[in-house]
């Protein structure tokens, strides 16, 4: 991929939040690339650092309180070094994101219409009235029924799949290059969810965003992404394509994931699970900060952060007992 | 029958013998009257939203019966009656062959041998209680010593893999959503009960832990000779979990049956639609139109005749009029749908048989 062609470019990213007391490192060195057009999912356990990543891609965390290193650009911009007005500019017309609980995210006091029209005013140089005809174009767009009548609704009065299709309007006011949805279906029953998916991964093909995911539901990441990176305790310990990711899993980790997820197990037998918990981000050991559950460490794992190893330059893990190279030694 | 409580507060026999079903609910009816608004003229009321709205099943003895359905068909409004958490506009629950009150078993000999998990792990526990007190609350409440109340629930946290010393004295705040959620398995467990109602119990944690729980109630279930009624929004889980499988929608049954038939041949369309909702893991097998389009309708005025006809691919027009019972679709299965029951008048019912 050359780097014009890179929708988006983190390098050793890492995101600290700094209190008196402590210091929380919640992602530390995360490096990716995603291509215009294409879905990355983020498959984590809360505290892994993923919503916090996602959350760097907009610069959204909290201003004072957080330290963000790295190299990070979203089509073409550099969003470490942006000034805040900047950023403001960037967000809304560049990236744009969707939350997981559409109550809280969208504004209770004001009409759907009117908090599209005001995201299409602050970044755009257009009339009320051509304002309007868009909000209404874009209601029509997320398959909103009576889309003219829904102009004039307050968020109470509607159902969770429709304020969740009229978040993703907003997101989309302003025609962004890149989509960032944050757990969107996760308060949402089944039927409405599969009814999301299938819509952003529409709307995505339509519109020719690059949208980046973030999951703890495997099925979720099954049904929508190209590629997926699973995280814990703040690193990318496996990136690979989703099929392979699925049949494949080289991290014992994201085996451990797999095995844990209740699909086509014979019923009654016991689900294999992961022992213990996630580690403490004030306290992270020096190795492998999955060795302490992993059924297969080993005393190297405990002296240095594994590289991402593996056969495939497209399938990685950050564990060292996956066969192949690391990626390190093959760039040298 | 009168129980008294023993000292060693042991689960109370058996009644009926195995044939009898633990939990009998007949024509279960919840309705709750809307408030504010304007008094409407010549005295209509003013709408009543239809939780639940006339469900009858039986619970066997040693079984896990599953309930799922979407958000507002009133399955936590049916676990809630059943707990007697609140008071039911119509219908009847028998345990074990007995009513429950007006000379039947008294609620709190009920409530000690029926007891609940909810969702919240944090909110169904006291945060001023340690967890050990926590577990010991009720069996003092039944008139065990608080010494003998208090062994026991150090042995129930080990029964739920929590080292009693290491986790006893902590507050619930002190621990992680997987452990407080032992703890609250622990606490039902604690007045040796017959029944307990899962509602939710692992929708609020991590993939890696709801495994963890889902083993730890399997195994809780061999080990206290308990029956599940466990209801969950999750159909992988209550696939894995379940005997039988109870489908609800708009306040009602639409289908029940054992859980193999419901998922390998699904008798109403909207169990089908709901089963073919579950994301895939499989890229390969990607669906490019959702089974079911809109989100479930209000129960305040649900559609006439079969309240699933407005989503309905293989409704007709005899849909919208009669209400589908109940009607058999196999051995120990039933479904309320017009094209299980035979001479109904839809296209593809069975015919009458000569």
């Amino acid at each position: 991929m050359k780097d014009t062609e890179k929708l988006v470019e983190a390098r050793d990213l890492t995101v600290r939040f700094v209190t008196r007391d402590a210091t929380i490192q919640a992602v530390n060195g995360v490096s990716f690339d995603l291509a215009p057009r294409e879905t990355l999912c983020i498959l984590g356990e809360s505290g892994s650092g993923k919503s916090v990543t996602l959350r760097a891609l907009m610069r959204l965390n909290p201003l004072k309180r957080t330290v963000v290193e790295g190299r990070l650009r979203v089509g073409g911009h550099d969003l470490i070094a942006a000034k805040e007005r900047t950023l403001s500019d960037i967000r809304g017309s560049v990236v744009s994101m969707i939350f997981q609980e559409p109550m809280t995210a969208l504004d209770p006091v004001f009409t759907i219409g009117r908090q599209i029209r005001e995201t299409i005013l602050r970044h755009e140089a257009v009339s009320r009235a051509e304002a309007n005809r868009r909000a209404l174009e874009l209601l029509e767009l997320v398959q909103i029924p009576s889309a003219r009548r829904r102009l004039d609704a307050y968020p109470h009065e509607m159902s969770g799949g429709l304020r969740q299709r009229a978040m993703i309007a907003i997101a989309l006011s302003c025609r962004p290059k890149l989509l960032l949805a944050d757990e969107p279906t996760t308060a949402l029953d089944a039927t409405v969810q599969i009814q999301i998916l299938l819509l952003i991964k529409r709307l995505q093909s339509e519109l020719g965003m690059g949208v980046i995911f973030v999951t703890h539901d495997l099925g979720v990441a099954g049904e929508v992404a190209d590629r997926v990176a699973v995280m814990y305790a703040g690193r990318f310990v496996e990136e690979g394509p989703v099929g392979a990711m699925m049949r494949a899993p080289l991290h014992p980790y994201t085996r451990g994931l797999l095995g844990a997820t209740v699909h086509d197990q014979p019923r009654g037998q016991r689900l294999t699970t992961i022992m213990g918990a996630p580690p403490d981000l004030g306290r992270l050991p020096p190795g492998c900060a999955f060795a302490p559950r992993c059924p297969s460490v080993r005393a190297g794992c405990l002296v240095d952060v594994p590289a991402l190893r593996g056969e495939e330059p497209t399938h990685q893990a950050r564990c060292i007992l996956v066969p192949g190279v690391p990626e390190l030694e093959r760039a040298a | 029958m009168k129980t008294v409580p023993s000292e060693r507060l042991d689960q109370i026999p058996d009644v009926g013998g195995p044939a009898q079903p633990l939990l009998t609910v007949r024509d279960l009816t919840r309705h709750f009257a809307l408030k504010g608004g304007l008094p409407t003229p010549f005295g209509k009321p003013r709408g009543v939203i239809r939780a639940v709205d006339g469900i009858s099943f039986d619970l066997r003895k040693g079984e896990t019966l599953g309930i799922v359905g979407e958000s507002g068909c009133g399955k936590s409004t049916t676990s809630r009656l059943i707990m007697s958490l609140m008071q039911p506009t119509g219908g009847e629950i028998l345990f074990d062959g007995q009513p429950i009150g007006h000379g039947g078993l008294t609620l709190k000999e009920y409530r000690r041998q029926v007891q609940m998990v909810f969702q919240d792990s944090y909110a169904s526990l006291n945060p001023r209680l340690t967890i050990a007190e926590s577990i010991a609350f009720a069996p003092q409440v039944h008139g065990m010593a608080r010494r003998g109340a208090v062994t026991r629930a150090r042995e129930l946290l080990a029964a739920v893999g929590l080292e009693p010393g290491q986790f006893g004295g902590r507050y619930p705040h002190e621990l992680s959503g997987g452990q407080r959620q032992r703890v609250n398995i622990a606490r039902a467990l604690a007045l040796r009960p017959r029944l307990i109602i899962l509602d939710e119990p692992v929708s609020a944690l991590d993939k890696s832990v709801e495994a963890q729980v889902l083993n730890l109630l399997l195994d809780l279930k061999e080990d206290f000779g308990l029956t599940y009624l466990f209801i969950s929004h999750d159909l992988g889980v209550v696939h894995h979990v379940s005997d039988r499988v109870l489908v609800m929608y708009l306040g009602q049954v639409a289908e029940i049956g054992p859980v193999e038939r419901i998922y390998a041949d699904a008798a109403h369309p909207y169990t089908a639609a709901l089963l073919d909702s579950r994301p895939s893991m499989d890229p390969a097998r990607r669906r490019t139109e959702p089974p079911l389009t809109g989100d479930s309708p209000n129960p305040i005025n649900p559609p006439s005749g079969c309240r699933f006809h407005t989503r309905c691919q293989l409704a007709e027009p005899v849909c919208s009029r009669d209400v589908p019972p109940l009607a058999p679709a196999g051995p120990d299965h039933q479904a309320a749908c017009l094209m299980v029951l035979s001479g109904s008048g839809h296209t593809q019912a069975p015919a009458l048989a000569a």
